[in-house]
C-alpha cells in the first residue's frame, strides 16, 4: 500500500505544484488524470525520489521514502515522462548497466534477467542495436524493461502513450496489464481512454489537488442521470456557454454536439445520455476552476 | 537575408554569457598586462615600453590564440544551437537560403569573436592611462596601431579559427567535438611553436602557423628595442605570406562547408528523438512489434541481499571508462596528444640548440613540457562530459531512480578518468621509445620512463582529475565548470606570480624534481612525494565530498545538497573524510616544519630585499681597502647523501697597498652559508651582521705594508629537510659540484651580489643600475675582473668524500687514502693559480691520455663515454695550437669532469673543466654537415686556461672581452684548423644569428665591443666574430703576435692588470696605422652592414670564361646603445666569391670555390663583375660571413643564367 499524506511542492519560481496531496493505493492500477500543468509529473518525481517535497509524507508498506530514499528506490521501477539515451549504446548493453545499478551484480543473474525482460517487451531481435536509433514504440518498450528490471513493488509510468501510434499504445497497454496485481502500478496520464481501460483505482488530479478519487464505475455513477446531450448551431454556443456549464463540444455533421452538466433538464431540447468517463473528467476539471 | 541572419546572430551572441566573460577576461587580462608589472603577455620591459607597439602586436596575438576556446563558443552555438532546441525543422521550411544561412551564422559569430577580442586593444591602452604607471615606460597613445593590430593581426587570426571550427561545427554537429577541434588547434600550435626553435624549419613554420605567432617572431626577429618601441610590425614579408595564407585556407574550408551541407538531412538531426524519428521498422520488425509475450512473465528473483560492491564498481568502471574512450573526442584528443608530443619529441634532441643523443632523460623532459598539458585537458574535459552526461542526455531520471548508492555514480567516473588519463601517459611513452628507437638509442630505460614520468604524473593528473569531478559537481552547468576549472589553473599561476607561491596552497602543486642521468631523481623526488601525499588526501577529502553532493534527482540546488552533507556524511564518508583531513593536517605540518621552519620561507620579493638590504648595508664599504689572499687551504668533508660540506679553512692574507690597514671584511657570499667558527689572527670582531653573513674584523694593531695575517674558518653547508623551491642542486648525492665562492669567505663586499635589474632597484629606492668601472678609472686597474680580494694564489686542499666517489680539487694529487667508508684526497698547486676553483665529487669513470708531458683526463658518468675520445683529441689539438701561438701552457695536467644537467654549461678553472652532462657529453652529430660542438666547446675551455688562468683582466668595462673574445677566438682558430676555413661560415652564421637577435632584447645600452660589460652576446658572439674578421684582414701572424705580447707583459702578473686599451694600443702597434678604420670600427664602435647581393647573372664569355655581374646595395651604419642607426659612408673592400656548392653547405670543399677575390665597395648600388674559368652556381658578397651584417641570408644568391 503507497500511502500520500499531505503532499505540498513549491518550486523555486513560486510555482505550487502540489498543494496538499493526499492519496491510498494498494497494489494494482491506478490511474491519476490530470490536465497539463496540473502537477502530475512532479508528483510522480515526488515517489520517484527524484524531488524532495517541501512536507507531507510517503509511505509504501513500513519504508518512509523521505527518511530512507535508498529502501523506497529499491522496490522501485520508474518509467519517466520524457527520456533520453546515450548516442552509440546498444540496448542490450544498456539494460545491463542499469541492471548493474539496480544490485544485480552477479554477472550470470544479471544476464539472465536482462534477456527475459528483453523477450518480453519483445526486443530481443534488436538487442545489438544503438537505442538512438529506435522508434518511439521500442524505445518505450525499452523504458518499460528498464522499469521492471528488479521485480519491483512500486512501478510509476508517467505519460507512456503519448507519441504512440494506436498499434504501439495497444500494446504497451497490454504490456502493463500483465504486471500483475501484487504491485502498485500508477499511470499518470491525460489521456482519459488509458484510464478507462486498464485501471481499477483513479484519481484526477487539478491545480496541485485531487478533486476527485475512486473507481471509474462510481465516478461514473456520481454522474448518472446529469449529463445531457444535445445538437445546436454553432453560433449559439456562446450563449449556451453563458446559462449552462457545457463540459465538452464535439462537431457532428458540421454541426455542434454539446454535454452539459445539470442535475436535471437544463432547458428544452437536451436529452439525458448515460455519462462516460471523459464526462467526469471535464466535470472534475469544470469544478476546479469555478472554485479557482 | 544575409544582413539580417548575420544581424540577429550578432545581436543573439551578444547576450550570451559567453561573450560577457570573454570580454571582461580578456579585457582584465590586457589592462593587466599594461599596467602592472607582474602580467607580461607581449613581452615589454627593460628598455621596451610597457605599451609599444611590438608589444600591443605580441599581446593581441597571443591573446586571441586564447579567444579559441571562446569563438569555438560562439561558432558551434550559431551552429549546434537549432539541432539541440529542435528549432532547425521549423527555420529550413522558411524561404532562407543555404547559403545566406550559413554564411550569415559565420559572420555573425565573426563579428561576436571580433567584439570580444576589441576587449584587448580596449583594455591596452585604458591600461596605458593609469597614473601609477611610470612615464618613462609608457609609449605615446597612438590609435592607429591599436586599431591595426585589432583589425590587421587579430581579425585574420579570428576569420581562421572561427572559419576552422564553423566547419567542424557543421560536419560534426556536435558542441563537444568542436571544442576538442579548438583543442586540436591549440596542439597545432604548440607543436608549431616546438618545431620552430630549430632554426633551418623556421621559415616554413612561419608560413604554416595559424596564429601568425612565429612570422611575427621571423619579422621582429632582429629587431633593437628602440624598433620595438616605435614600430608596428607591417604586413610584410613572412608575417603577410602567413595571413594571406591562411585567409585563402579560410575561404577554402567555408566553401567546402557550403557545398558538402545538406539542408534536407540536416532539417531533422541524425540523432532521432522520440517524436521525430527515423523512417519506420522494416515490416518483419512491424509483424515481430505484432506480436506480444504468450506466457505472463515470472518471477525474478530480488537484487541478491549482500551485493557484491566490488564487482558492481569494476561494472561501472568498466561502462564509464568504455564511455570515456568510446567518445570520439577522446581519440581525437588522443591523436592530437601523439602528434604534439611526437613533434616534440622528435626535435627533443635538437632542443637545446644543440642535437644531442635522445636518452631517456631529454626524453622525459621533452615529455614533460610539450605532453603533460594534454592529461590536464583531457581530465578537465571528461570530467566535465562525463559528470554531465546523463543530465545533456536525459537519462539522468531513470538512473537516479535505481538504488544504486551516490558512490556509484560518482566514483566510477573518478577510477575511469584516472585510468583514462594513465594510458594516454603510457601511450606517450610508448611514443617517445619508439622515436628513440627509431633514431638508434637502444638503451631504453624504462625503469626511469616509469618512475620518473609515468608514476608522477599520473599522480599529478588524477589529482586534477579528482578536482575537476569536484567542481563539476558543484558548477551549474558543464560550461561554467570549465571556466571554473580553467579559472583556478590559471589563477593559480597568477597567485605564483605575486607571491603566493607555497606548494602547500596551490593544488596539486610540488617541489621541483629537476632530472639528471649522473644523480638519478635524487632527493628531489622524496620532497616531492611529501606534497603529492599531502594532495592525495586532499584529493579523498574532495572525492568524499563529490560523492557526498552528488547531484541527484531533478531540480535538486546546491543549497538543498548543502543542508543534507551533513547526514550524507555519518558513517564510512565522514570516517574518510576525517582521515583524510587528519592526513592533510599531519602531513601538511610536516611539509610546513621542513619549508619554514627548518628553512627560512623565502619568495622572490624576499631575495630581492635582502639584495637590497645588503646593498644598503655594505656598498659604502667598497672604497675601503682589503688585504689579498695569498694562500689558501681548505678541508672539505663532503657527506654527499646527506647533503652536507663542513669546510674547514686558513687564508693567508697580504696587505698590498702599501699603507697600513685597520679593518679586514668577511663576506660569506651565501646566504645560508653557516658559520661556526672565524677568527683573524691579531684583530677582534667589531660589527657582524649575521642575516647578511657580513663581519667586520678590526685589528689590534693595523696590518703593516706588506705584512700578513692568517684567517681562520669553519663553515657548514647542510642540506636541512626540504625548501619550497630552489632545492640545491650543487650539492647531491652524485655529481657534486661546488665552487669556493659557496664555500669559503670573501673579503670586502661583492657587487655582484646586487640587484641588476632596473624596476626592481626603483622599487627599492636603490640608485641606477651599477655598471661596471669605465675604461679610464685607473684605479679600477688594482682589481681583477675574477676577485677583488685576491690575485695569485697557493693552495692546498683536502676533500674526504665516500670512498666509492672520486674528488677532484685544483692541483697537483698528492695523496689518496681511503678508510672507513671514506675516502680522502689532498691536492696542492705548485705554481699560483686564480682564486677561483671548483671542488667536485662523484663515482667516475676515468679516461687518459697525454700530450707532451701533459697529463689528459676526462672524469665523466660512466654510460656518457660516447664523446670522451673526441674530448680529449679536442684537448690535444687546441694545447699544440695555442701553446704555438699564444704562450706555453703553463701546468703539467688538464682534466675535464662531468656534472649533472641541473645547469648546462661548461666553465673553465685552473686546468679543471667542469662540463654538463647535457652539453658535451651527450652531444650527437646525425650528419657531419653539423657543428662539432664539443670540440668547439673543449677548445674554449682550453683557451681559457690562457686567457683567464694566464691573463686576468681589470675589473672595467671590456674585461670580458679579453677572457671571453678572445677564448672564442682560440676556439674558432681551433675549429679553423681541423675542418678549414670553408667550413667556417657554418661557425660564424650561428654566433652571428645569435648577436643580432640578442640586442633586441637588451636591458640597458649595448656597448662597443672594447668597453663591454658582461655582455655575452658581445663578448661571445661579437667578440668571436670580430676577432676572426680581424684575423681575416690583418693575417694571422699580426693577431697572434699581438697576443704574444699582452701575455709576456701581464701574464701571472698582480694588480695592476691588462685592460682593452691596452689590448687595442698592443694591436695598433703591430697592425700599423693603415687600420685605424677597422680596429675602431670593430671595437670602439658598434658597427652593422646591411649588404644585399640584389641580383646575379653569368654568361659565357668569347674566351670561354664565365662573367658573371652581380648587382649589389651596400650601407654602413652606426648604432647607439639604444639600436638607433646612422648611416656612414661605405668604401671598403669586401671578399666576393663564385661557387659552385653554396658555401657552408654539405660538399663544400676548397674546389667548389672557383673565384675569390677583394673588391672595394661604396654605400648605395653598385655593379661587381667576376671570372671564372667554370660556370658558378652560387655568388655572394662576404660569403663566409665575417663581417656583421643585419640580415644574414642576403649575402648569398644563386646565380641566373644571363640569356
Amino acid at each position: 500500500m503507497l500511502t500520500l499524506r499531505d503532499l505540498v511542492y513549491v518550486y523555486p519560481n513560486g510555482t505550487r505544484a502540489l498543494d496538499g496531496v493526499s492519496l491510498e493505493l494498494p497494489p494494482g492500477m491506478f490511474g491519476l488524470l490530470g490536465p497539463n500543468g496540473a502537477g502530475k509529473s512532479t508528483l510522480m518525481r515526488c515517489i520517484a525520489t527524484l524531488q524532495v517535497p517541501q512536507s507531507g509524507s510517503i509511505q509504501l508498506g513500513a519504508v518512509d521514502a523521505l527518511a530512507d530514499p535508498a529502501a523506497l528506490r529499491r522496490m522501485l521501477g520508474y518509467l519517466p515522462q520524457d527520456f533520453g539515451v546515450y548516442p552509440r549504446v546498444s540496448a542490450w548493453d544498456m539494460l545491463d548497466h542499469l541492471a548493474v545499478l539496480k544490485g544485480l551484480a552477479a554477472p550470470g543473474e544479471r544476464r539472465e534477467a536482462v534477456e527475459r525482460l528483453l523477450r518480453q517487451v519483445n526486443l530481443w531481435d534488436v538487442r545489438r542495436r544503438s537505442i538512438a536509433g529506435f522508434s518511439g514504440g521500442m524505445r518505450q518498450r525499452f523504458g518499460i524493461a528498464q522499469a521492471l528490471l528488479g521485480s519491483p513493488q512500486l512501478m510509476i509510468v508517467d505519460e507512456p502513450t503519448a507519441g504512440l501510434d494506436p498499434e504501439e499504445r495497444n500494446r504497451f497497454l497490454n504490456l502493463l496489464a500483465e504486471i500483475g496485481e501484487q504491485v502498485v502500478v500508477i499511470l499518470s496520464t491525460h489521456i482519459v481512454e488509458d484510464v478507462a481501460e486498464l485501471c481499477p483505482r483513479m484519481g484526477i488530479l487539478v491545480g496541485g489537488q485531487i478533486v476527485a478519487q475512486g473507481s471509474p464505475a462510481q465516478l461514473i455513477e456520481g454522474l448518472q442521470g446529469r449529463i445531457w446531450r444535445k445538437v445546436i448551431a454553432k453560433d449559439e454556443l456562446d450563449g449556451l456557454r453563458a446559462r449552462q456549464q457545457v463540459l465538452t463540444t464535439r462537431l457532428l455533421a458540421g454541426r455542434t454536439l454539446v454535454h452539459v452538466l445539470a442535475d436535471s433538464i437544463p432547458e428544452p431540447g437536451f436529452s439525458p445520455v448515460p455519462p462516460a468517463l471523459e464526462d467526469v473528467y471535464f466535470a472534475a476539471l469544470s469544478a476546479a476552476r469555478t472554485v479557482a | 537575408m544575409l544582413r539580417q541572419v548575420a544581424l540577429f546572430e550578432l545581436r543573439y551572441q551578444l547576450g550570451s554569457p559567453a561573450f560577457r566573460v570573454t570580454f571582461a577576461v580578456f579585457f582584465l587580462l590586457a589592462f593587466g598586462a599594461v599596467a602592472s608589472d607582474k602580467i607580461t603577455i607581449g613581452g615589454g620591459g627593460g628598455n621596451v615600453l610597457a605599451n609599444a607597439p611590438f608589444v600591443i602586436a605580441q599581446t593581441s596575438m597571443i591573446l586571441s590564440l586564447f579567444a579559441l576556446f571562446a569563438s569555438a563558443a560562439f561558432v558551434a552555438s550559431a551552429v549546434v544551437r537549432d539541432d539541440e532546441t529542435r528549432f532547425s525543422g521549423i527555420l529550413h521550411s522558411t524561404r532562407l537560403s543555404t547559403g545566406d544561412y550559413l554564411l550569415g551564422r559565420f559572420l555573425g559569430s565573426w563579428c561576436t569573436g571580433m567584439l570580444a577580442l576589441a576587449s584587448v586593444p580596449l583594455g591596452n591602452a585604458i591600461g596605458a592611462l593609469m597614473p601609477w604607471l611610470d612615464p618613462e615606460t609608457v609609449a605615446p597613445m597612438r590609435v592607429g596601431w591599436y586599431a591595426y593590430a585589432w583589425l590587421g593581426l587579430c581579425g585574420p587570426t579570428l576569420l581562421v579559427t572561427s572559419a576552422a571550427l564553423y566547419a567542424i561545427a557543421l560536419l560534426s554537429r556536435s558542441m563537444a567535438l568542436t571544442y576538442v577541434g579548438a583543442i586540436g588547434l591549440i596542439v597545432g600550435y604548440l607543436l608549431a611553436l616546438a618545431l620552430a626553435s630549430t632554426p633551418r624549419l623556421e621559415s616554413v613554420v612561419a608560413l604554416i602557423d595559424p596564429f601568425g605567432l612565429a612570422a611575427l617572431g621571423v619579422v621582429t626577429k632582429y629587431w633593437t628595442a628602440l624598433e620595438r618601441n616605435t614600430r608596428m610590425p607591417g604586413l610584410e614579408g613572412a608575417l603577410l605570406w602567413n595571413r594571406l595564407l591562411w585567409i585563402g585556407v579560410t575561404v577554402l574550408l567555408l566553401a567546402l562547408a557550403l557545398r558538402f551541407y545538406r539542408t534536407a538531412e540536416r532539417g531533422l538531426p541524425a540523432r532521432a528523438t522520440r517524436r521525430a524519428g527515423p523512417p519506420p521498422p522494416a515490416r518483419e520488425q512491424r509483424a515481430a512489434d505484432a506480436r506480444t509475450m504468450s506466457s505472463p512473465p515470472a518471477a525474478s528473483a530480488p537484487p541478491s541481499a549482500g551485493r557484491r560492491d566490488l564487482s558492481t564498481l569494476w561494472a561501472l568502471v568498466r561502462h564509464d571508462m568504455a564511455a570515456a574512450l568510446r567518445h570520439p573526442g577522446f581519440l581525437v584528443l588522443l591523436f592530437l596528444g601523439g602528434l604534439n608530443s611526437g613533434g616534440g619529441l622528435w626535435f627533443a634532441d635538437e632542443m637545446s640548440g644543440t642535437p644531442t643523443l635522445p636518452v631517456t632523460r631529454v626524453m622525459i623532459e621533452a615529455l614533460r613540457g610539450s605532453f603533460t598539458v594534454i592529461p590536464i585537458l583531457i581530465a578537465i574535459y571528461y570530467a566535465g562530459e562525463l559528470v554531465w552526461q546523463s543530465r545533456e542526455r536525459r537519462v539522468h531520471e531513470i538512473l537516479d531512480a535505481t538504488p544504486a548508492p551516490d558512490w556509484a555514480f560518482a566514483l566510477p567516473k573518478i577510477l575511469a578518468i584516472s585510468l583514462a588519463l594513465v594510458a594516454t601517459l603510457c601511450a606517450s611513452m610508448l611514443v617517445a621509445v619508439a622515436i628513440q628507437l627509431l633514431k638508434g638509442h637502444v638503451e631504453l630505460e624504462l625503469s626511469h620512463y616509469l618512475l620518473w614520468y609515468v608514476l608522477p604524473s599520473s599522480i599529478d593528473v588524477t589529482l586534477i582529475a579528482i578536482l575537476a569531478v569536484f567542481v563539476q559537481t558543484l558548477a551549474p552547468s558543464k560550461q561554467l565548470g570549465w571556466l571554473a576549472m580553467t579559472l583556478l589553473i590559471v589563477g593559480q599561476i597568477a597567485l605564483a606570480s605575486v607571491g603566493l607561491e607555497h606548494p602547500l596552497f596551490l593544488y596539486g602543486q610540488s617541489t621541483p624534481e629537476p632530472l639528471s642521468d649522473m644523480n638519478g631523481q635524487g632527493e628531489f623526488a622524496r620532497h616531492a612525494t611529501w606534497f603529492r601525499a599531502y594532495w592525495s588526501a586532499c584529493a579523498l577529502l574532495l572525492s568524499v565530498l563529490a560523492i557526498c553532493l552528488w547531484r541527484r534527482g531533478s531540480h535538486v540546488s546546491l543549497s538543498t545538497r548543502l543542508r543534507r552533507l551533513p547526514a550524507r556524511l555519518a558513517g564510512l564518508p565522514g570516517a574518510l573524510s576525517a582521515t583524510a583531513l587528519l592526513s592533510m593536517g599531519g602531513l601538511g605540518g610536516w611539509i610546513l616544519y621542513n619549508t619554514n621552519v627548518l628553512n627560512e620561507y623565502r619568495i622572490a620579493e624576499d631575495e630581492a630585499d635582502w639584495a637590497a638590504q645588503l646593498e644598503r648595508t655594505v656598498s659604502g664599504f667598497e672604497s675601503l681597502p682589503q688585504p689579498r689572499i695569498a694562500e689558501v687551504e681548505l678541508a672539505v668533508d663532503l657527506r654527499p647523501r646527506e647533503g652536507r660540506a663542513e669546510v674547514r679553512g686558513r687564508y693567508s692574507v697580504e696587505n698590498r697597498t702599501g699603507a697600513p690597514l685597520a679593518e679586514v671584511h668577511l663576506n660569506n657570499l651565501i646566504r645560508d652559508l653557516e658559520v661556526r667558527r672565524l677568527a683573524v689572527e691579531g684583530a677582534t670582531l667589531e660589527r657582524e651582521w649575521p642575516e647578511l653573513n657580513y663581519r667586520i674584523y678590526r685589528f689590534d694593531t693595523p696590518l703593516a705594508p706588506g705584512a700578513r695575517a692568517s684567517i681562520e674558518f669553519e663553515l657548514l653547508s647542510e642540506r636541512q629537510g626540504f625548501r619550497h623551491r630552489d632545492p640545491n642542486t650543487r650539492l647531491v648525492e652524485n655529481g657534486t659540484f661546488l665552487d669556493n665562492f659557496q664555500i669559503a669567505p670573501t673579503l670586502g663586499p661583492n657587487r655582484g651580489q646586487y640587484l641588476s635589474d632596473r624596476a626592481e632597484r626603483r622599487k627599492r629606492d636603490l640608485p641606477g643600475e651599477r655598471r661596471e668601472p669605465a675604461l679610464e678609472d685607473e684605479s679600477a686597474r688594482s682589481f681583477n675582473g675574477l676577485r677583488r680580494d685576491s690575485d695569485w694564489v697557493q693552495a692546498d686542499i683536502t676533500i674526504t668524500t665516500d670512498a666509492d666517489q672520486i674528488a677532484i680539487a685544483p692541483g697537483y694529487l698528492v695523496s689518496d687514502e681511503s678508510r672507513d667508508g671514506r675516502r680522502t684526497m689532498r691536492y696542492r698547486t705548485d705554481a699560483p693559480i686564480q682564486n677561483f676553483f671548483s671542488i667536485q665529487s662523484a663515482r667516475y669513470a676515468v679516461e687518459r691520455d697525454r700530450w707532451r708531458d701533459v697529463e689528459l683526463a676526462v672524469y665523466y658518468h660512466p654510460p656518457h663515454g660516447a664523446n670522451v675520445r673526441t674530448m680529449l683529441d679536442a684537448m690535444k689539438v687546441s694545447l699544440e695550437l695555442f701553446s704555438e701561438i699564444f704562450s706555453p701552457f703553463q701546468f703539467r695536467q688538464l682534466r675535464v669532469l662531468e656534472f649533472p644537467a641541473y645547469s648546462s654549461f661548461a666553465q673553465s678553472f685552473a686546468n679543471t673543466v667542469p662540463y654538463s652532462e647535457a652539453i658535451g657529453f651527450i652531444h650527437h652529430r646525425t650528419s657531419p654537415d653539423q657543428i662539432d660542438m664539443v670540440t668547439y666547446v673543449t677548445a674554449h675551455e682550453v683557451g681559457h686556461q690562457w686567457w683567464g688562468h694566464q691573463v686576468v683582466a681589470a675589473d672595467q668595462q671590456g674585461g670580458s672581452m679579453l677572457i671571453e673574445s678572445l677564448a672564442e677566438y682560440a676556439a674558432l682558430r681551433v675549429m679553423e684548423q681541423l675542418y678549414g676555413p670553408e667550413q667556417i661560415r657554418k661557425f660564424l652564421k650561428l654566433e652571428l644569428g645569435t648577436y643580432l637577435s640578442s640586442r633586441g632584447s637588451e636591458r640597458l645600452e649595448e656597448m662597443p665591443l672594447a668597453r663591454v660589460e658582461s655582455q655575452g652576446y658581445i663578448h661571445y658572439q661579437k667578440g668571436g666574430l670580430a676577432l676572426y674578421f680581424l684575423k681575416e684582414e690583418l693575417g694571422s701572424e699580426v693577431v697572434d703576435r699581438t697576443l704574444r705580447r699582452l701575455i709576456a707583459q701581464f701574464a701571472f702578473q698582480p694588480a695592476p692588470y691588462p685592460n682593452t686599451t691596452d689590448f687595442l694600443r698592443l694591436l695598433r702597434e703591430e697592425a700599423g696605422p693603415e687600420h685605424e678604420l677597422l680596429i675602431a670600427d670593430l671595437f670602439e664602435r658598434i658597427t652593422l652592414y646591411d649588404v644585399k647581393v640584389t641580383a646575379a647573372r653569368t654568361r659565357q664569355a668569347s674566351d670561354g670564361q664565365w662573367e658573371t655581374t652581380l648587382e649589389v646595395e651596400a650601407r654602413k651604419l652606426y648604432a647607439d646603445g639604444q639600436g638607433q642607426e646612422t648611416e656612414a659612408p661605405l668604401d671598403e673592400p669586401f671578399e666576393a666569391g663564385l661557387f659552385s656548392v653554396e658555401p657552408g653547405t654539405e660538399g663544400f670543399t676548397r674546389e667548389s670555390v672557383l673565384a675569390f677575390e677583394r673588391r672595394p665597395l661604396h654605400s648605395g648600388r653598385q655593379e661587381l663583375v667576376l671570372r671564372s674559368a667554370k660556370r658558378p652556381e652560387h655568388a655572394g658578397i662576404d660569403p663566409y660571413n665575417k663581417r656583421i651584417d643585419r640580415d644574414i641570408d642576403d649575402n648569398l644568391r644563386s646565380v641566373d643564367l644571363q640569356d
